[in-house]
């Protein structure tokens, strides 16, 4: 089938930036609609099917993420430190493809909890941070929820959990076949009086949707599905929007700038080709889903005469408030094999130590889960920094990988101002745009969280019979693939930069939709409330310019 | 105890020294492309020729990997060909690395040569000097790169020219395949099914 294609000159209703976990879901809402659309998306449209589960390839040699060298970004944990040039794996690492991220996750696809979107007002202010109640509630997008679960496709059992938000339909597929590390997660969390389940995952558990089930390759995590099983954009809602007839996705076509008028409304975007001819496509309005990183950045670089803070920026929040989610492991070695590397990897999570609890003596909660992490050349790798690095005592641990899995916990960030996006003032990149500079340091009630977790994450593999357990070292986080917060929603235009249905306070025919809406953290596993917004935006764009209101 | 722990920090440092180093000046979008041609071209063999490493190189650096992964009652990083991934990566693949690492290498062989006066091959040092001088020199740069290399080359795939008959894996246990069906593991066997907890509150 070959979809639309449109020329730059031609008025087009939207352009959507970034086909990613955000981004391709409202190509499909607006096309459906019968809005003629076109997305851009930076990186390369690439085929799954050709991949080869190799690590050397995908992983340490970039694959279809950001690259460090072309895509250069500097890093810092303060605003009165140099930032370094990350010149390996960048500090914020997304996918640079048709599909973004989504393409490569490991596709953990639990909802927020109703606490989320209102822990402000339950729990008070927390000073020197921005921790702010969400302008819309868990009821406004529970129906886009179960949108996410029958339209891209999610494995899992409902009711399992007695933590769980109310939903209203079950899961479409049941939950994917359990691994040893789910067994023992769940045998250790039992024992202990906690509530293992399911994890609900974006993998089919069998055929859904014309893709097939899950061959249990084992190579989710940094990979792209080789057989459509893990639900990317790619591979669900983008062929959608192609077969309306409506909607083209333009891969390798990195925009430069948001075009504004003399009025104040958006006319359209610049971008560089793959030639790297700079061009120009007009549209009624814009929608930016480029991710937590990349979408500041544009509007940063967007500014002008008119916007010189940037384009939506009257509040100044723009790339302000970035959150990674706090992320530890402990590690367990077992007597007999689990084979950890094989199918997907999370079988069992655990939502106990969700909610935040003031006993603790700090903010914030989390989820734990069952897996091992890494493939081959990675466990190497790691194993290497966690205990003898050489000689014959390293070969036996590196013989202990079908032995061992980890207890991943996922927690809170808090959104501070200082942890941000900006342009580096010096570094450009391939195409001579200013480079991304980050800058992040925890919460230490995120890390004392992260310790909380970890160490319930530890006594989860003792009670399960582990023969020895670890503790990774806890320190502060230097990168992330969560990329949150940076243009957060708000009812107010002076303390957040989009509204509640995502149409930017400033510009009323600019639309922002991705990790950088959220308003708080959540306890890691973003993309699927992301695509949950990224629906319930695209209805309401949808509305709006059918009414005339773009 | 402590003393292993700021290795493993020393280590942990050097490594991230080298990852940096090895950024420029390809990009690695450039660098996969590189791969792809190379085994399009069938250029990344496993002959006993080397392109980049000296006879006398290479044989250091295989002795040096050995160490890092012994021959022991299973095969090593010899074995798995290490030493051929890290020359044949620093010809094509990892050449940005090349001119550091020789360099690295070159201050490598100085340092032995001056612990032992007239050796001229780290290779040929018995296995206890070798240990004992490895235990002094692996918080340096070569040694993190080295190390770094001889991870990529012992674990990757074998058509990179390294992990020879899949070594490297069967040392670990992981098996490539297709698709893998369940039971995986042992203690999934006789799982019975998951049963919700009541409820709580």
């Amino acid at each position: 089938m070959r979809s639309q294609t449109y020329r730059d000159s031609e008025l087009v209703d939207f352009v959507i930036v970034g086909s990613g976990a955000a981004g391709g879901v409202i190509a499909r809402e607006l096309s459906q609609a019968g809005m003629t659309v076109v997305v851009l998306e930076q990186g390369p449209r690439i085929s799954p099917q050709t991949r080869r589960h190799d690590e050397l390839a995908d992983w340490y040699l970039g694959g279809f993420t950001n690259d460090a060298v072309k895509n250069p970004q500097t890093f810092r944990n303060r605003a009165d430190k140099q930032a370094a040039v990350q010149k390996f794996k960048p500090a914020l690492w997304y996918g640079r493809a048709v599909g973004g991220a989504s393409l490569h996750y490991t596709a953990n696809f639990w909802r927020f909890h109703e606490i989320d979107f209102i822990e402000r007002s339950v729990l008070g202010a927390i000073p020197n941070t921005g921790f702010a109640d969400w302008p819309i509630t868990y009821a406004d997008l529970e129906p886009y929820y179960t949108k996410v679960e029958w339209e891209i496709g999610v494995s899992g059992l409902a009711g399992a959990s007695p933590f769980d938000p109310p939903r209203t339909k079950p899961y479409p597929m049941p939950p994917l076949p359990v691994k040893s590390s789910g067994v023992l997660f769940e045998r250790g969390a039992r024992k202990l009086g906690w509530h293992p389940v399911p994890a609900p995952m974006a993998i089919n558990s069998q055929p859904y949707r014309g893709r097939a089930a899950c061959v249990h390759c084992g190579f989710c995590h940094g990979f792209a599905c080789e057989v459509f099983a893990k639900a990317s954009t790619l591979t669900t809602v983008i062929p959608e929007a192609e077969a309306t007839g409506k909607c083209e996705v333009r891969p390798e076509s990195y925009v430069f700038r948001i075009e504004t008028n003399k009025q104040g409304r958006v006319t359209g975007a610049s971008y560089f080709d793959r030639d790297r001819r700079e061009r120009s496509q007009r549209a009624r309005a814009v929608v930016v889903c480029a991710n937590g990183a990349e979408t500041p950045r544009l509007l940063l670089m967007s500014a002008n005469s008119q916007f010189p803070n940037g384009l939506a920026n009257s509040s100044g929040l723009v790339g302000k408030y970035l959150m990674f989610n706090s992320n530890t492991r402990a590690l367990g070695v077992f007597e007999h094999e689990l084979n950890e590397y094989k199918s997907v990897q999370v079988t069992r999570i655990l939502h106990d130590f969700y909610d935040s609890d003031p006993k603790r003596g700090h903010y914030g909660g989390g989820g734990l889960d069952a897996r091992i992490g890494p493939q081959p050349t990675t466990w190497a790798i790691r194993t290497a920094t966690e205990g003898p690095p050489w000689g014959s005592a390293f070969k036996a641990r590196l013989k202990e990988f079908p032995r061992s899995m980890q207890v991943a916990c996922h927690g809170t960030s808090l959104p501070i101002e200082s942890n941000n996006i900006t342009l580096d003032p010096a570094l450009k990149d391939a195409w001579g745009l200013p480079a991304i500079r980050a800058t992040y340091e925890d919460h230490p009630d995120d890390l004392a969280t992260a310790r909380f977790l970890q160490d319930r994450g530890a006594e989860i593999l003792e009670a399960a019979g582990a023969l020895r357990v670890t503790k990774a070292p806890i320190t502060a986080q230097t990168s992330s693939v969560h990329l949150l917060g940076t243009c957060r929603m708000g009812n107010s235009p002076a303390t957040s930069v989009v509204d509640r249905y995502h149409r930017s306070h400033d510009v009323p025919n600019l639309f922002i939709c991705d990790g950088s809406s959220l308003v708080t953290s959540g306890r890691g596993q973003p993309t699927m409330t992301i695509q949950a917004l990224a629906f319930r935006a695209g209805e309401h764009i949808a509305h709006f310019a059918k009414r005339g209101e773009i | 105890m402590e003393s292993h722990d700021s290795s493993r920090r020393s280590l942990f440092h050097a490594f991230a020294a080298v990852v940096a180093a090895a950024a420029s000046p390809l990009g690695w979008a450039e660098i996969s492309r590189a791969i792809d041609h190379a085994h399009a071209a069938g250029q990344i063999g496993t002959t006993g020729n080397t392109s980049f490493l000296t006879a006398a190189e290479a044989a250091d650096v295989e002795a040096v990997a050995a160490q890092i992964i012994p021959s022991d009652d299973s095969p090593g990083a010899r074995e798995a060909g290490v030493v051929h991934f890290i020359d044949r990566a620093l010809a094509t693949f990892l050449s940005q690395l090349a001119a550091d690492y020789r360099t690295q290498l070159a201050t490598f062989r100085s340092s032995y040569r001056e612990r032992y006066p007239g050796t001229d091959s780290f290779a040929s040092l018995t296995a206890d000097q070798q240990i004992e001088h490895l235990r002094r020199t692996d918080q340096t740069p070569f040694f993190a790169t080295t190390h770094l290399l001889t991870m990529l080359g012992m674990f990757t795939l074998p058509s990179y020219g390294g992990n020879r008959d899949s070594v490297g894996w069967k040392l670990i246990g992981f098996e490539d395949a297709h698709a893998f069906y369940p039971p995986f593991g042992y203690y999934d066997r006789a799982y019975p099914g998951f049963a919700a907890e009541p409820e709580i509150k």
